[in-house]
């Protein structure tokens, strides 16, 4: 039996609040609550919060710079160095 | 990951001090694929991120009196190529994106508010996704394919790790604002990650 109050789209709506720990508590509950009875948004909180995990993934990925760039790169910031400082 | 630890930051540092030009040219040699891995991440286009990771580079270098000694260098020069992605998007923003592409990934549900398809439940570990790389270009494409509207939150949130306080003050939105996109980003990415996970036979 479902919780009356709550439905799966108000559910949905909160899954952020409810993984960052922000609800306040009578929220907290019926949502809860909606959860222990509801298989299907269990399911999607499992994948959502599993999306949101897996994206930490791309974090400090290193991704191929072409020899071409690198030089590009070089020659820029050795022009600014001796445009800044002539010695 | 970041892989630059074979370059002796110390030294890298006395020497981007005194301006060496050697110094500048071991800083493009090690930082580069790691700064261009973070820019990336907010503009897919290649041409513009070299434009964002060439100014990167050029504030590190300007920038680095003010480094502290005592903390870590990439933490410092990542937040530099954030920083500068940010105001790059935000300086070149336009408004050419399509909502409804969004929602498109939006769950379906009945007249009374019940999720209307039945759920397929699957989880997957960044390790998985890691020794993965079709998932991983799944993810890759997913994320690559938000809205920058979307794309730049989510990006801060779920990979930086930055707070929606944070977000919002960075991107000047009210962070009720922050949090939608948020969390719009991550039911996009979920579908289709559930699209492909589904899809597998
Ligand atoms: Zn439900």
């Amino acid at each position: 039996m479902k919780n009356d109050l709550m439905k799966c789209r108000d559910c949905v709506d909160l899954l952020l609040d409810y993984l960052d720990g922000n609800l306040d508590e009578k929220t907290q509950v019926d949502l809860d609550e909606h959860f222990s009875a509801c298989p299907p948004c269990v399911n999607f909180l499992e994948t959502y919060k599993s999306s949101s995990e897996v994206t930490t993934v791309l974090r400090d990925q290193e991704v191929e710079v072409p020899a071409a760039m690198e030089e590009r790169l070089r020659s820029f910031l050795r022009e600014q160095l001796s445009a800044a400082e002539p010695k | 990951m970041m892989n630059a630890n074979s370059i002796d930051t110390q030294e890298l540092l006395d020497g981007l001090k005194a301006q060496s030009a050697l110094a500048v040219d071991n800083l493009v040699h090690h930082y580069s694929r790691p700064l261009f891995g973070v820019i990336l991440n907010y503009t897919k286009n290649p041409s513009d991120a070299e434009e964002i990771l060439q100014d990167t580079l050029l504030k590190i270098v300007r920038k680095i009196d003010t480094f502290r000694a005592e903390s870590d260098i990439w933490p410092w020069m990542k937040r530099i190529a954030v920083n500068n992605s940010i105001m790059w998007l935000r300086k070149h923003r336009t408004a050419r994106q399509v909502e409804t592409q969004m929602d498109d990934s939006l769950p379906q549900f009945s007249r009374d508010g019940e999720l209307q398809y039945p759920v397929f439940g699957w989880s997957v570990d960044p390790e998985e996704v890691i020794l993965n790389s079709e998932l991983s270009g799944q993810l890759y494409e997913a994320i690559q394919s938000l809205p920058y509207e979307y794309r730049v939150p989510l990006v801060l949130r779920d990979i930086e790790g930055y707070s929606i306080k944070q977000i919002s003050s960075l991107l000047a939105l009210k962070e009720a604002t922050t949090k939608t996109r948020i969390h719009r980003a991550r039911l996009f990415v979920r579908n289709k990650l559930s699209n492909y996970l589904d899809g597998t036979p």
